[in-house]
């Protein structure tokens, strides 16, 4: 009996020798990986940094309005922020590529399940960062505008505009990503519906009278000779 | 050009006119060019060239009519009109402007021309004089370009008083009181300069193309001279851009010369006079304007594009105008070197493309309407010549102002601090 028990400790111990001897080489790869992920995320933040610095891009983020860019970023440096988070998608790369080496089913199938998720996370990221500029660009448009044609809630128009920009920008990324579509969609709808159908019973009820007042100051013209009338070159 | 022109293509004098539908003011600008050459040229020497952009409402053969007898003295050519022309109205009227200037220069190079007068189709009460005033100066005195001076009423090209010619007399040395104007005369020489320079028909710049052929003018060392020539009124036209589009492309023309031709004017120091021929005459007052309004616009700019004015103002400007922004009418009134530093700093925001122009340039407006209230409310009541000597002073601190500008210029990292 004792010969048969020590036959089945043999077998087990072969198996499990076997499997870890399987297993062991996927292992040294994913460390491998994982070590030249290390060195190079390193390399590649260390020279993006200098060379985005070479670049003035923190000066040149600033002047382009880039201010989410510059509130979120690690002592107000735009390209540290960058070369930063670089780094952090080398590293995770190299995760994701060592786990894709292990001969194991669930590691790889999270791997690729994440390499196929990276191009939706990208185009929501540049979907969140274009959105920014064009908020801020057509903000900035409004209100010079509306100042220029002496409209006195030229602010509230041109903060109303940037956050119908952005609120647009962050639903399509999120859309993007794939987080609560049904919801997110029907939650924009009814809250941009519903800011036209208060707009338009505003100016429509509430603004009658100033709105005739500013048509009919418009329509007056001669009387109040607008500066528009005037020969200014 | 028309073979049976081109045959007898030698014209000392040519008249060269660019229209895009002006009926409205046309025949009487041809009937004043005819009864100007008529009576002061010989018409048999001088040739009316029009340079037409494909009108549809019959402005040349308005034009025809009107010259009568004189129409076999009409050349009529015409020029391409792109799509981008007719986006936004330019200030001056003439969609695509640079490409009709260049069509009527070349046809006076054709024509031999001594001299070539170019007139603004928009003018109204154009006297038959004018075209006398105009030619003189470059047929006898041999100059070479010959700018008008306008006789205006206090708050009339408040523009081209509080930024255009101060600025360009700083940068370029030269007091050429409206440096923008659509009525110039030049030389045969000088149509050769500006035929042989490049890029300046087309694009953003063919909108401010009057300010580049002034500019040419002066960076290329030809004679320059003004000619007194009376009031100026022109056409109220329903497409004509508002004020703040008016600045943009003005003021933009402005800041684009300067940055080309930034090492000319650093090497300029001080401003000469130009010889003016003729009398310069008094304007009225005009229609009275409520300077409450351009005050209120003022406060409302400063309320409200602060955050935006700070992208190009240093700090110090900016307390300075909330002092402005703060005081009351009577004490409303803009300080000379004040409105220079803002002029350049904007300028220099320009260059640097701190803002979109048209942002930067659109920003500027409140500002512009504050300095015209206060210049109405110290000048607006006072004679020519109190107007006059009001503009001298805030040109001479332009001039004063132009060291710092220059140090802004070739310093950028000082710029905003």
């Amino acid at each position: 009996m004792w010969d048969q028990v020590h036959v089945i400790f043999n077998r087990a111990a072969g198996r499990i020798v076997e499997n870890i001897a399987n297993f062991l080489p996927g292992v040294v790869v994913l460390l491998a990986l994982l070590v030249l992920a290390l060195v190079t995320a390193v390399i590649v933040r260390v020279v993006l940094y200098r060379l985005l610095r070479g670049l003035d891009f923190d000066r040149w983020a600033a002047r382009s309005g880039m201010a989410m860019l510059i509130d979120w970023s690690p002592n107000r440096s735009p390209a540290l922020l960058v070369a930063r988070a670089v780094q952090w998608m080398i590293l995770a790369l190299g995760l994701l590529a060592g786990l894709s080496a292990l001969d194991a089913a669930m590691p790889s199938y999270f791997a690729m399940t994440v390499f196929r998720y990276i191009p939706n996370l990208l185009a929501a990221v540049i979907i969140l960062v274009l959105g920014d500029l064009l908020a801020r660009f057509l903000a900035r448009s409004v209100l010079i505008s509306a100042v220029n044609m002496q409209i006195q809630v030229a602010r509230v128009l041109s903060v109303g505009v940037k956050w119908l920009v952005l609120i647009m920008a962050g639903t399509m990324a999120l859309e993007q990503v794939g987080l609560g579509r049904q919801i997110l969609l029907l939650a924009f709808g009814i809250l941009f519906g519903g800011i036209v159908l208060a707009m338009a019973l505003a100016v429509g009820l509430g603004s009658k009278d100033a709105v005739s007042r500013t048509l009919d100051r418009q329509l007056r013209g001669t009387a109040d000779h607008r500066t528009d009338d005037i020969d200014h070159v | 050009m028309p073979d049976a022109d081109r045959a007898a293509a030698v014209a000392p004098i040519v008249v060269g006119i660019g229209t895009y539908n002006n009926a409205g003011t046309i025949a009487a600008i041809a009937r004043a060019v005819r009864d100007g050459l008529c009576r002061d040229f010989s018409v048999r020497d001088s040739r009316i060239v029009l340079a037409d952009g494909g009108s549809t409402d019959g402005t040349p053969d308005l034009v025809r009519e009107a010259l009568g007898d004189a129409a076999g003295r009409l050349v009529q050519v015409g020029y391409p009109l792109h799509p981008v022309d007719l986006f936004d109205a330019p200030y001056h009227g003439l969609p695509g402007r640079g490409r009709a200037l260049a069509a009527i220069l070349g046809a006076a190079r054709e024509l031999g021309a001594q001299v070539c007068t170019v007139l603004d189709a928009n003018a109204e009460g154009l006297a038959p004089g004018w075209l006398a005033a105009l030619i003189r100066p470059v047929l006898d005195d041999a100059f070479d370009f010959v700018a008008p001076y306008y006789a205006r009423a206090p708050h009339e090209g408040a523009l081209t008083r509080s930024i255009v010619y101060p600025v360009f007399r700083a940068l370029y040395g030269v007091r050429i009181r409206q440096p923008m104007a659509g009525d110039f005369s030049c030389s045969g020489r000088l149509v050769e300069h500006f035929l042989g320079q490049e890029g300046w028909q087309d694009g953003a710049r063919a909108v401010g193309v009057d300010i580049w052929t002034t500019t040419a003018a002066v960076c290329g060392g030809f004679r320059l001279c003004e000619v007194a020539l009376g009031a100026r009124r022109h056409e109220t036209r329903g497409d004509a851009p508002d004020l703040s589009m008016t600045i943009v492309q003005v003021v933009g023309a402005l800041f684009a010369g300067a940055e080309r031709r930034a090492e000319f004017w650093q090497r300029v120091r001080g401003s000469s006079a130009v010889p003016v021929f003729g009398q310069p005459t008094e304007a009225g007052d005009g229609s009275p304007i409520e300077i409450g309004r351009l005050i209120e616009a003022f406060r409302l700019g400063h309320r409200e594009l602060r955050d935006v004015w700070a992208a190009v103002l240093p700090p110090a400007t900016g307390v300075a105008l909330n002092r402005l922004a703060q005081a009351d009418r009577p004490s409303f009134a803009m300080d000379d070197d004040l409105w220079a530093r803002i002029i350049y700093d904007f300028a220099i925001g320009h260059r640097l493309r701190v803002l979109p122009a048209d942002h930067l340039l659109r920003a500027l407006t409140p500002l512009y309407l504050g300095w015209l209230a206060a210049f109405l409310e110290q000048a607006g009541t006072a004679g020519a010549a109190a107007v006059e000597e009001r503009i001298e002073r805030l040109s001479l601190a332009f001039e004063r102002q132009k060291p710092y500008l220059i140090s802004r210029w070739r310093w950028p990292e000082r710029f905003n601090a």
